[in-house]
């Protein structure tokens, strides 16, 4: 119902929007369609990149649309079900979608860059990770904006090794979805790859908020380690530092962009939002990109209020170079679009992207954005790109 | 010897915590006979207070009260909306009109507030830890095991020794019976939903006091707990409810501190594997309750 009204709406800003510019009065829009979750486990990241897609449309639309062309973005919620997520992408598609946005994640955006491929469209995911995101897996027109757990657990992993000299490293791994736990295989390996030793690994349960059992087999290692790994999801990130710090594991912590949470880091605050490192995506300010500073302009404009976390980056992006791409192509014939999203570099608020071919799997080839918190604050480390990438 | 002590107050916080959620669901359950599964929401409507309440100068402690005497309002909003005007016509429909109670509230907060998790005030002491003999222990843990077991204690005395207390258990046993002698339904129906309100916001306080935020989908963990944990108790026994929460973290825990790394990755199907051992051991719960089940 809220869809259909919001739908509704979008419809009718399109027509208005279409009465403005006369070159693109007289020609079909270009139709994004989005299966993004608004609701269920999946919307703290999903809807952020949807607000920031609408800002990216809105600002292609007035600066003169795409081919000439005005730009719609319709979508439907997938609910944070795969099942519903595919249903939507077929809706999208028979409604004369051009091109898919698909959900984070490779566990719900998967459904909808499937129903892209056999429909012969470009999916694209807004932060799915999980190298299982990749043209192997998904058919030769899918593509995630995201760079790969690879890098992710690498980045973090020559960090701790090369610039900080942490040598020993204690590995915490939620089994929550492939995410959480391809991240921790993938720091494992770079990590012990370039010299470092894994002191001790363990499992968690997402959603149990009790860590006591493997905070008693840390201390029962007699050992402290250098470094804390900690690859879990939501919530329970901030319960499990707070768990480690407060019975005196003071160690760094390493992480990946689920912690990329500003309700975590003033959650855990100046006593516990200490010596926190992850990678993520971008970073909020000037100093991740020039361009950012007129996102986060046009993006309070159009929304009445500021961003609240940087996942809106991932919206933004998805559409500017879907928007990028389609404008080389030349059309938005699905294979003319994969070949340009192939071919072209993409100078991203989330980072330089640089695809490889599909028989390489699109893995993308992307910087990482490195944060600190400290005293519960973030701050802006600096791009990483890692030199030995594990392979997928 | 340490490594016991840590098990021991583990298994007692946890369990604590379980047995109050389980005892909020039990106690609707025994009187109507009938799940609310909008059970869940009202601990978040206490995690959303507290952060609404967040930027305000009040002290903690007056927070958290507003935080639980708003959940108790939630509960008793429960019965007036999902509950009442279809209490009389089938089960079917309560189950969906609490299904969907929960749902919009849910929902309420994901429009008006958030997707996203925010930030919810604690006070200093949820975040010291003392040392009991060799053991450093966070005194949440302490909190949680002191607050249960005297609420514990409280909601026995109120169900032995008040006139309220013995009009719900007389209702628990027999609905219609009950009435016949002059028990006033709506009143102990409201009461019971107020009472599980409390408890919710209680547990919410000390759930969310591990967590620090607070997200839409908050009360889904504490409502399958408490669920699983009146099922292995005994559905239609107060008693058994605690007796389910404290077995249900125990179990948990016990599973937590001995599975190897390869088979912790599977832990819940280890747990619910037992519980259906158990239900099929006894099918009733482990604590039978009053002999009668007939629905009003």
């Amino acid at each position: 119902m809220r869809n259909t009204r919001k739908m509704l709406l979008g419809g009718v800003a399109t027509l208005v929007l279409a009465a403005g510019p006369a070159a693109a009065q007289d020609k079909e829009p270009i139709i994004i369609g989005g299966a993004m979750s608004l609701t269920g486990v999946q919307a703290p990241l999903d809807t952020p990149a949807l607000r920031g897609a609408e800002v990216a449309v809105k600002y292609l639309n007035d600066n003169g649309g795409v081919l000439g062309r005005q730009v719609e973005l319709r979508n439907i919620d997938g609910k944070s079900d795969p099942v519903t997520v595919g249903n939507a992408a077929v809706e999208l598609i028979d409604g004369g979608a051009d091109i898919i946005m698909a959900p984070c994640d490779f566990d719900f955006g998967g459904p909808a860059s499937r129903e892209a491929q056999s429909a012969g469209l470009v999916g694209i995911s807004t932060c799915a990770s999980d190298p299982l995101y990749s043209s192997w897996s998904l058919g030769d027109k899918q593509f995630t904006l995201s760079m790969w757990n690879t890098t992710m657990g690498a980045t973090a992993a020559e960090f701790a090794l090369k610039e900080n000299d942490w040598k020993t490293a204690y590995v915490v791994t939620d089994q929550f979805i492939a995410y959480t736990k391809s991240l921790s295989k993938y720091f494992n390996e770079a990590f012990t790859a370039g010299g470092g030793e894994i002191l001790l690994e363990d499992t968690y349960t997402n959603g149990d908020n009790n860590f006591t059992a493997q905070l008693a087999r840390l201390q029962a290692l007699g050992t402290k380690p250098d470094v804390i790994f900690l690859s879990s999801y939501g919530q329970d990130i901030g319960s499990i530092i707070r768990a480690l710090r407060e019975v005196g594991y003071d160690a760094p912590v390493l992480g990946g962009d689920a912690y990329d949470d500003p309700a975590m880091h003033e959650a855990l605050g100046e006593r516990f939002g200490n010596d926190i490192y992850f990678v993520t995506h971008t970073w909020m300010g000037p100093e991740a990109h020039p361009k950012m500073p007129e996102f986060i302009d046009l993006y309070t404009q159009m929304h009445g209020a500021p961003p609240d976390t940087s996942f809106v980056s991932t919206g933004w992006d998805t559409v500017m170079m879907m928007a990028q791409a389609i404008e080389a192509a030349g059309s938005t014939d699905g294979a003319a679009v994969a070949t340009a999203l192939e071919e072209g570099e993409f100078d991203l608020l989330t980072g330089k992207l640089d695809y490889a071919d599909a028989a390489g799997g699109h893995m993308p080839m992307k910087a990482a954005a490195l944060i600190k918190l400290e005293g519960g604050q973030p701050s802006f480390v600096g791009w990483r790109t890692p030199e030995n990438v594990p392979a997928p | 010897m340490g490594f016991g002590l840590q098990f021991v107050i583990d298994v007692l916080s946890l369990g604590g915590a379980y047995a109050l959620m389980a005892l909020g669901l039990v106690i609707v359950y025994g009187i109507l006979k009938l799940v609310n599964f909008a059970y869940g929401e009202l601990i978040m409507v206490a995690g959303y207070t507290m952060f609404l309440l967040g930027g305000s100068a009040l002290p903690w402690l007056v927070m958290a009260a507003v935080a639980v005497a708003m959940s108790m309002l939630a509960g008793v909003l429960t019965d007036y909306v999902a509950f009442r005007p279809v209490r009389a016509k089938s089960v079917t429909a309560v189950l969906i009109t609490s299904f969907a109670f929960s749902t919009l509230l849910q929902n309420l907060a994901l429009l008006f507030i958030s997707p996203r998790p925010r930030p919810v005030a604690l006070p200093e002491i949820f975040s010291e830890t003392v040392t009991i003999a060799g053991v450093v222990t966070p005194v949440r843990n302490l909190i949680t095991l002191a607050a249960s077991v005297l609420l514990l204690g409280l909601f026995a005395l109120l169900m032995r020794k008040t006139v309220l207390g013995i009009a719900m258990r007389a209702a628990a046993t027999h609905f219609i019976m009950a009435r016949m002698l002059g028990v006033p339904a709506n009143l102990i129906i409201t009461s019971a939903f107020a009472i599980s309100g409390f408890l919710a916001g209680v547990v919410g306080l000390l759930w969310i006091g591990r967590i620090g935020t607070v997200t839409p989908g908050i009360g889904l963990e504490p409502l399958l707990i408490a669920f699983i944990a009146t099922v292995i108790g005994g559905m239609r026994s107060m008693s058994g409810a605690v007796l389910g929460g404290f077995l249900f973290a125990l179990i948990d825990t016990t599973l937590n501190y001995t599975l190897s790394q390869d088979l912790l990755k599977f832990r819940d199907a280890f747990t619910f594997t037992l519980v259906i051992l158990i239900l099929l051991w006894r099918p009733e719960g482990l604590i039978k309750g009053p002999a009668t089940g007939q629905r009003t």
